[in-house]
C-alpha cells in the first residue's frame, strides 16, 4: 500500500506541534515524557491528569502548555469551598412579565472557565467529590448551559495519592475523564541525581524573575491597588503575549528555563490558534493502518491478560470510553506529531501516556516491553526524540528516549503493590503477592459498621446544601440567595453548605507474630496484610498501633503513644520485621488492650496475624478476653500458614465479634487470605 | 567584578539597623532573627514552630514594622475561610436587558458577578499566620497556592515573606498535621523554644530587660530600613555566585540525604522545588547576609533551616556533620 506523502502544510502544522513539545521539554529538567503526553492530549484534544510529589513542577508544565500553544486559558484552583458560580459562570436573574403572570428565572452566564480552550484545573482533588461531579461530566461532554464550549484541552494536577493528605483520592471513574494520565517523579526521590545537578546549575545561572520581581514595590501598594477594583481575580487570561507581541527570546527575562516552584513567566506562544485548529483536525483525520488495529486489538489483550494476573490491583480500569476514541486519536496524534502520512503499529506508543491510573503498576513498568514484543520489530520509537528533530522530518531516531520513559515512576507507598517499602527478598526474587482484599474488605466492613456517619463540622467539606438557620451562617450561603434574602426578595431562608467532616474516631491495632516459624515468605505476606491495613485506618484517619511480638510484645509507640496516626513510619517499621524467637499472645494482646483502654467509642479493633500455637504466657489469653468484651474492642484473628488453625484464634474472636481469617499459600505462589 | 564587591559590604551594613532592632526588642532567638532577615531578602516564606509564648509573632511584627512594610496578621482556626484570608467576597449587580420569553412579553434581568475585593494576604508585604497548624488542611491550598506563586488568579501581589507560625504537634487534638504539600511551601522551617522552659542564660537578660522597661510589652517600632533597601538586596542577591564546588556539595548533601538516610516520598519532603530551586537562593541569601559575594560551602550550613520538618528527625540533626563531611571532601579534590 503506498501512501501520498504529508504535503507542506501538513508538515508545516505538525513542525508547530514538534516546536511545542520542544519547548514544553525545556521547561523542567527530566520530564520528557510529560512534555511528550501534554502535547499529544492537545494535539488529540484530549484531557490530561498530571500528577506527582509536592514541586516537581506539575503547574509549571502546564502553565507553559497553556502559554505556549497561544490558546485561550483558564486557571481554576480547586480547593474545599469551590462553587458552582467559580466552575460556571455569572448569574443572570431575569424577570419576565406577561399580561397574566411574571416569570422569574434564575440562568448562569458562562464563565472563564467555560471559554477557555485549554483549562487549568490546579489541585483538582482538593474538592469534593459533590462538586466534581458536574464539572468532569461538563469536561467530557464539552457543553455546557446549552451550548458547545470551546474547550480543546483541560489540564488538571493533583498531589500522590497519598495517606495522610486531608483529601479524598480521586475515583477511577473521575480520572477515566482525564484520557491522558501523567506521573511525574521528582528528581530527588526518583534519584536522578545528574538531572538534579541539571538544574542546580540553572539555578544558579538565574536572574531576577522580571514577572514577580517588582523593583517599584509602591506600583503595588494597597492604595494603588484600591484603584483598580476592576481587576477581578478570576478572569479570563490570554497567557502569555501572542505572537504578534514582539517576544523573539524563547525565556524572556530568566538564564533558562523556569524550574519548578517559580511563578513562571507566560512563555511566548509557540503557535496561533489558527494552526494549532488545524493541525487538531488534521491529526483527527488522520487514517490508521489496518495492521496498527490489528496490533492494537493485541496489545489490548495483552494488557488484559497481564492486568487480571496482577489480581491485587483489581481496581484499575481499562474502560470503552477511553480505549476506544480517546486512544485512537492519541495514536493518530503520536503519528501525525512524528509527520508520518498514517498511524503505523509503533504509534500505539502513544497509549503509555494513558496507563498511569488504569493499569496496575507493574503492567505499566513493562508497557515498552510488552509493546516491543508485540511489534516485534526494532524498538518503538518515541515522541521525545523525534520532538528534538526537524519539524515535520519522519523519524528514524535511536531510541535514547526509550529507556528513560521506561522507568517507574517511583510511587507512593500505598499503590498497590509499591506498598512495600524495599520487601526482604527471597531467593533473589520476592515472592508472588499476598491477596489481602478479602480481610480488607471485610474489615472494612466492620470498620463502617462500627462509625458513625460523618459530623457535621463547620470546618469540614461542603457536603450538600440545607436552609439556613442561623445569620452566622451567611458567610456560608449562597451568595446570590443571600443577597436575595437580604432584600427580602426570596421566599424562605438562602440555601447554606452543609459541611460534614468525616470523624476521624476508632483505632486499630495490629499485632503481628514474629516468632522463628514465621520466617521467610510469611514475613513477606504478613508485611503486606500489615500495609494493607494502615492502608484501611489512615483512608479513615483512624488511630493505628502496631505490635510485633515474639515471645515478648515489642509495641512501636510514637511520641511516646501506641495509637497515633504516623502512618507511614508504621509502614516502614513493618517493612522491617525480622522473624525470631517464640509465639507469645498474652503479652501483645495486654499491650494493645492496655493502649485502646484510655479512648471510648465503638470503633476499636485489634488484628492479631500469626502462624501458629501460643507456646509462652497464658496460652488461652482467658483475661485479655474479657478485658476485650468489656472495652467493646473486636478482636480480628488472621491466620496464616499451612497448619491448622489453632483453636484458641476462634475463641478469641467469636467472642469479641473479631473477624477470622486465614491465609493459605496458593499453588503457584502467592498467598489467599480467606474467611475461616 | 570590583563593583560587587564594593557593594557587597554596605548590603550587610544596610541590614544591621533593622537586625539591631530586632535584638532591642527581642530577647535571644538568634537563629529566627537571622533566619527573617533571610527570608526578607531571598523572598521566602518560613514556618515557625514553637510553643505559645516564645515571641514568634513578635518577632515578625517587628521586622515587619522595622522596614515599613505593609503588614497583615491572620490567626487561622478551625473555621478559616478562604474570604477572610483574601478580602471581601462582592457581588456586583447590572440590569442588563432580555428578550422575553415569549414575543411581546417585556424583559428584565440583573447580572450578579461574584468576585474577591483583594485585601488582607493579597495586599500586605508581609504577613504573619498565626497557628497554622488549626486550620484544615483543605482549608488552606488556595491560600499555600497563592504564597507560593505570589499571584491571585492573573495578578501578581506585593507579598514578600510570609511567616506562619505553629504549635508543636505533639497535641493532636487541637492541631491537624500540616499537609506535606503545604508545608513545603515554606521553605525556612525552624524549631523555636521558650527561654525560660529551656534555661537558657538568655532568659535573665529577658526578665533584667523587662524589669527595665527597656523591652516592652507592645513595641511600636519606628521603620528603619523600607522596601526599596530590600528589595536592592534581592536583586544584589542574584549576582552573588554560586560555583561548582558548592553545588557539587549541596548534590552530595542531598545525594547522602536520599542515600545513606533513605529519605523518599514517604518519610521526607525533598522537594525538587526546595532543594534544587529555592535552596539555592537560600544560600545566596546567607553569602550576602555574610557579606560575601560568593556562596562559600560555609554557607550550606543554612540547608538545616530547610530540613527541620522535611526529613526524619535523624537526618535533620545529621546534617551539620553531613555538611562538615561534604565540605571537607570538595575541598579535598
Amino acid at each position: 500500500m503506498t501512501l501520498p506523502a504529508p504535503d507542506r502544510r501538513t508538515a508545516k502544522l505538525a513542525g508547530a506541534f514538534v516546536d511545542l513539545r520542544t519547548a514544553l521539554g525545556r521547561v523542567l529538567v527530566g520530564q520528557d515524557q510529560a512534555a511528550t503526553g501534554l502535547t499529544l492530549a492537545l494535539l488529540a484534544e484530549q484531557h490530561a491528569y498530571l500528577e506527582g510529589p509536592p514541586g516537581c513542577g506539575k503547574s509549571e508544565l502546564a502553565a507553559a502548555l497553556a502559554s505556549l500553544s497561544g490558546a485561550r486559558t483558564h486557571t481554576l484552583v480547586f480547593h474545599r469551598d469551590i462553587r458552582e458560580t467559580d466552575l460556571l459562570g455569572d448569574v443572570l436573574l431575569s424577570r419576565h412579565r406577561h399580561p397574566s403572570h411574571e416569570r422569574l428565572r434564575r440562568e448562569l452566564i458562562p464563565g472563564p472557565l467555560l471559554q477557555a480552550e485549554v483549562a487549568l484545573l490546579e489541585d483538582l482533588p482538593r474538592s469534593p467529590g459533590e462538586a466534581l461531579g458536574p464539572l468532569l461530566r461538563i469536561l467530557a461532554e464539552r457543553q455546557a448551559l446549552g451550548q458547545a464550549l470551546p474547550l480543546e484541552s483541560a489540564v488538571a494536577t493533583g498531589p500522590l495519592e497519598q495517606v495522610e493528605a486531608p483529601i479524598d483520592p480521586l475515583e477511577p471513574g473521575q480520572l477515566d475523564r482525564f484520557a491522558v494520565q501523567l506521573r511525574l517523579t521528582g528528581l530527588l526521590t526518583g534519584q536522578l541525581f545528574d538531572e538534579a545537578a541539571v538544574l542546580l546549575e540553572r539555578e544558579s545561572a538565574r536572574r531576577p524573575d522580571r514577572a514577580t520581581h517588582q523593583p517599584d514595590g509602591a506600583a503595588y501598594r494597597p492604595d494603588r491597588a484600591a484603584h483598580r477594583p476592576d481587576r477581578a481575580a478570576h478572569r479570563p487570561d490570554r497567557a502569555g503575549p501572542g505572537p504578534d507581541a514582539g517576544e523573539t527570546s524563547a525565556f524572556p527575562g530568566t538564564g533558562g528555563p523556569a524550574a519548578p516552584g517559580s511563578p513562571a513567566t507566560p512563555l511566548p506562544a509557540v503557535m496561533n490558534t489558527a494552526t494549532r485548529k488545524a493541525a487538531q483536525a488534521a491529526a483527527a483525520a488522520l487514517q490508521i493502518e489496518p495492521r496498527t488495529l490489528g496490533a492494537y486489538h493485541r496489545l489490548l489483550d495483552r494488557l488484559r491478560q497481564r492486568s487480571a494476573d496482577e489480581s491485587a490491583s483489581g481496581d484499575r480500569l481499562m474502560s470503552d470510553r477511553s480505549f476506544s476514541s480517546a486512544a485512537l486519536r492519541l495514536v493518530r496524534a503520536h503519528a501525525f506529531l512524528r509527520g508520518a502520512p498514517a498511524a503505523a503499529p509503533r504509534d500505539l506508543g502513544a497509549i503509555r501516556y494513558m496507563v498511569a491510573h488504569r493499569l496496575p503498576d507493574e503492567v505499566q513498568e513493562d508497557f515498552d516491553h510488552i509493546l516491543e514484543e508485540l511489534l516485534g520489530d526494532p524498538p518503538n520509537v518515541t515522541m521525545a526524540e523525534t520532538g528534538a528533530q526537524m519539524p515535520g522530518a519522519q523519524s528514524q531516531g535511536d531510541d535514547s528516549d526509550g529507556a528513560a520513559a521506561a522507568s517507574p515512576a517511583s510511587d507512593s507507598w500505598i499503590d498497590d503493590q509499591a506498598d512495600l517499602p524495599a520487601p526482604p527478598t527471597l531467593f533473589g526474587k520476592p515472592p508472588p503477592p499476598a491477596q489481602v482484599d478479602p480481610l480488607l474488605r471485610a474489615l472494612v466492613g466492620r470498620i463502617e459498621r462500627g462509625r458513625i456517619d460523618p459530623d457535621t463540622d463547620p470546618g469540614g467539606q461542603p457536603r450538600g446544601y440545607r436552609p439556613l438557620r442561623d445569620l452566622d451562617e451567611l458567610i456560608d450561603a449562597d451568595a446570590i440567595e443571600a443577597l436575595l434574602f437580604a432584600e427580602g426578595r426570596l421566599p424562605g431562608a438562602p440555601r447554606t453548605f452543609e459541611r460534614k467532616r468525616r470523624s476521624a474516631g476508632g483505632a486499630v491495632a495490629v499485632l503481628r507474630d514474629i516468632s522463628a516459624s514465621m520466617a521467610g515468605r510469611l514475613t513477606v505476606w504478613s508485611s503486606q496484610v500489615v500495609l494493607g491495613i494502615l492502608r484501611v485506618a489512615a483512608r479513615r484517619r483512624m488511630r493505628v498501633g502496631y505490635v510485633e511480638f515474639h515471645h515478648r510484645a515489642l509495641p512501636h509507640h510514637v511520641g511516646g503513644r501506641l495509637l497515633h496516626r504516623s502512618y507511614s513510619r508504621l509502614a516502614e517499621q513493618a517493612g522491617q520485621a525480622k522473624a525470631v524467637g517464640q509465639t507469645n499472645y498474652e503479652a501483645p494482646l495486654r499491650t494493645a488492650l492496655e493502649g485502646l483502654r484510655g479512648g471510648s467509642g465503638r470503633n476499636r479493633h485489634v488484628v492479631l496475624l500469626t502462624d501458629g500455637l501460643p507456646i509462652i504466657g497464658d496460652t488461652t489469653v482467658r483475661r485479655e478476653r474479657q478485658l476485650a468484651r468489656r472495652l467493646g474492642v473486636a478482636l480480628h484473628t488472621v491466620f496464616l500458614g499451612n497448619g491448622d488453625c489453632p483453636p484458641v484464634l476462634d475463641d478469641i474472636s467469636l467472642e469479641t465479634s473479631g473477624l477470622r481469617f486465614c491465609g493459605r499459600p496458593l499453588a503457584g505462589g502467592g498467598l489467599r487470605l480467606e474467611e475461616r | 567584578m570590583s563593583s560587587l564587591a564594593d557593594r557587597v559590604p554596605r548590603s550587610v551594613s544596610d541590614l544591621t539597623p533593622l537586625r539591631d532592632l530586632l535584638d532591642h526588642h527581642v530577647v535571644g532567638h538568634d537563629e529566627v532573627k537571622t533566619a527573617l532577615l533571610l527570608a526578607l531578602i531571598t523572598r521566602e516564606h518560613i514556618y515557625v514552630e514553637g510553643p505559645p509564648g516564645t515571641a514568634k509573632t513578635r518577632l515578625a511584627e517587628v521586622a515587619a514594622r522595622g522596614s515599613d512594610l505593609d503588614f497583615f496578621f491572620y490567626q487561622l482556626h478551625r473555621d478559616t475561610r478562604l474570604a477572610e484570608l483574601v478580602g471581601d467576597i462582592v457581588l456586583e449587580r447590572r440590569k442588563v436587558r432580555t428578550d422575553g420569553d415569549a414575543p411581546g412579553t417585556a424583559g428584565e434581568a440583573e447580572r450578579i458577578h461574584q468576585r474577591i475585593e483583594p485585601g488582607g494576604l493579597l495586599t500586605a508585604e508581609v504577613a504573619v499566620l498565626d497557628d497554622i497548624s488549626r486550620a484544615p488542611g483543605e482549608a488552606l491550598n488556595v491560600l499555600l497556592r497563592i504564597l507560593n506563586e505570589r499571584r491571585f488568579g492573573a495578578e501578581p501581589i506585593p507579598l514578600m515573606a510570609a511567616i506562619a507560625t505553629g504549635n508543636p504537634m505533639d497535641d493532636e487534638y487541637y492541631n491537624e498535621p500540616l499537609d506535606p504539600a503545604n508545608l513545603d511551601r515554606f521553605a525556612l522551617q525552624l524549631r523555636v523554644s521558650g527561654l525560660i522552659q529551656s534555661g537558657v542564660d538568655d532568659a535573665k537578660t529577658l526578665i533584667d530587660r523587662f524589669a527595665a522597661g527597656s523591652v516592652v510589652e507592645q513595641p511600636d517600632p519606628e521603620p528603619v530600613t523600607d522596601r526599596a533597601t530590600l528589595d536592592a538586596l534581592n536583586r544584589r542577591m542574584y549576582d552573588v555566585e554560586v560555583g561548582p564546588a558548592v553545588r557539587a556539595a549541596l548534590l552530595d548533601v542531598l545525594r547522602t540525604l536520599v542515600l545513606e538516610f533513605e529519605c523518599n516520598e514517604t518519610n521526607s519532603l525533598l522537594t525538587d522545588r526546595t532543594f534544587l530551586v529555592k535552596a539555592i537562593k537560600i544560600l545566596r541569601g546567607a553569602a550576602l547576609l555574610a557579606g560575601r559575594d560568593a556562596v562559600d560551602l560555609a554557607d550550606l550550613a543554612a540547608l538545616s533551616w530547610m530540613t527541620t520538618f522535611r526529613v526524619p528527625p535523624e537526618a535533620h540533626e545529621a546534617l551539620p556533620r553531613i555538611v562538615g563531611r561534604v565540605s571537607r571532601q570538595i575541598q579535598a579534590v
